[in-house]
């Protein structure tokens, strides 16, 4: 049944195509290792003293890895971060074909691995001790949640934000 | 701050998310009790009749990955066990009934009894042995004649 005879939609609402819901594990398990890595030596070493040093830290240069590939994510679309075209181009033609999901949600957890990187990167900036600390320690629990356990966590807070009508998505949302 | 602390800092952070991975891991496909809802016919698109002793009603959506399964396995057992009916019912288009519902996640399962109350809820693929506990409590054991 074409989308244009059920009522309330058109086909400009169309939802967007399914993705391999694989893709959004290999790209927690890219931004699990980034974060731990961050996160490890950011405890190391005391805060830098001057903004120099702060923008060529180690901890400063792998979130800023993550932000730009995020940011690739939640502007270009899922299929535009890095390591999801490394998923699509590479990976999944060696692996059967399997489940298939809505983008949307994924795509608004990359938003918040956005947000949350930001904020990172802005305390770091500014000298603010264990800024960067506490907020790579969330990308730590969310990529290990959603490479491993298969729990996508901002997709949740998507879906609430979805049922309270705070997000309206343009086309149904098949969740 | 001393590598040892560091690194335990960070085991401690991975570990704090396998245990909200193990927790929700858990409760997953876990039956929860209605809240006393009941339906009738007409009140859910494809529920036509609350008959049987047992109605199994599957909330479904286009993509969701784990809801061909769940199906297959819910048809199977309502064709098995006698008085059980089985509804499927098809949220993609049905935003409004998904919130009236309080449905976050597909497959979710009700089971209702005969007459049409609802009696447990399952979020995610159902518990084989909690739904069937479920069941057994709403259809009668048939006697055996020896």
């Amino acid at each position: 049944m074409p989308a244009s005879t059920i009522p309330g939609t058109d086909a400009a609402a169309q939802p967007p195509k399914p993705i391999d819901s694989r893709g959004p594990r290999w790209v927690g398990g890219y931004t699990f290792v980034i974060a731990v890595a961050a996160l490890v030596v950011a405890l190391l070493t005391p805060i830098e003293a001057t903004i120099q040093g702060r923008l060529l830290s180690p901890e400063f240069i792998l979130i800023a890895v993550l932000w730009l590939s995020f940011a690739a994510g939640t502007f270009g679309g899922n299929g535009a971060h890095p390591f999801a075209a490394f998923f699509r181009r590479v990976v999944q033609p060696r692996l059967r074909p399997a489940e298939r999901e809505d983008p949307r949600p994924p795509r608004f957890a990359l938003l918040v691995g956005f947000v949350l990187t930001t904020i990172a990167l802005v305390l770091h900036a500014a000298g603010v001790p264990y800024g960067l600390v506490v907020a790579t320690a969330l990308v730590v629990v969310a990529s290990f949640l959603q490479a491993f356990v298969g729990f996508c966590l901002g997709c949740q807070v998507y879906l609430l934000l979805a049922r309270a009508r705070i997000i309206r998505p343009k086309a149904t949302l098949a969740y | 701050m001393q590598p040892w602390v560091a690194v335990l800092i960070t085991a401690g952070v991975v570990a704090l998310a396998a245990a909200i991975g193990a927790v929700w891991r858990a409760t997953r496909g876990r039956r929860r009790a209605g809240d006393g809802t009941t339906f009738g016919p007409g009140d859910l698109p494809g529920l036509d009749a609350v008959t049987a002793d047992a109605t199994i009603v599957q909330f479904s959506t286009e993509f969701c990955s784990t809801c061909p399964a769940t199906r297959r396995f819910l048809r199977h057992l309502a064709r098995e066990r006698d008085g059980v009916a089985y509804v499927d019912v098809d949220l993609t288009h049905r935003p409004e009934l998904a919130g009236r519902l309080r449905i976050l996640q597909t497959p979710t399962v009700f089971v209702l009894d005969r007459g049409g109350r609802l009696v447990g809820r399952f979020g995610g693929p159902p518990r084989r042995d909690e739904l069937g506990a479920v069941l057994d409590s709403l259809v009668p054991t048939p006697e055996w004649n020896l």
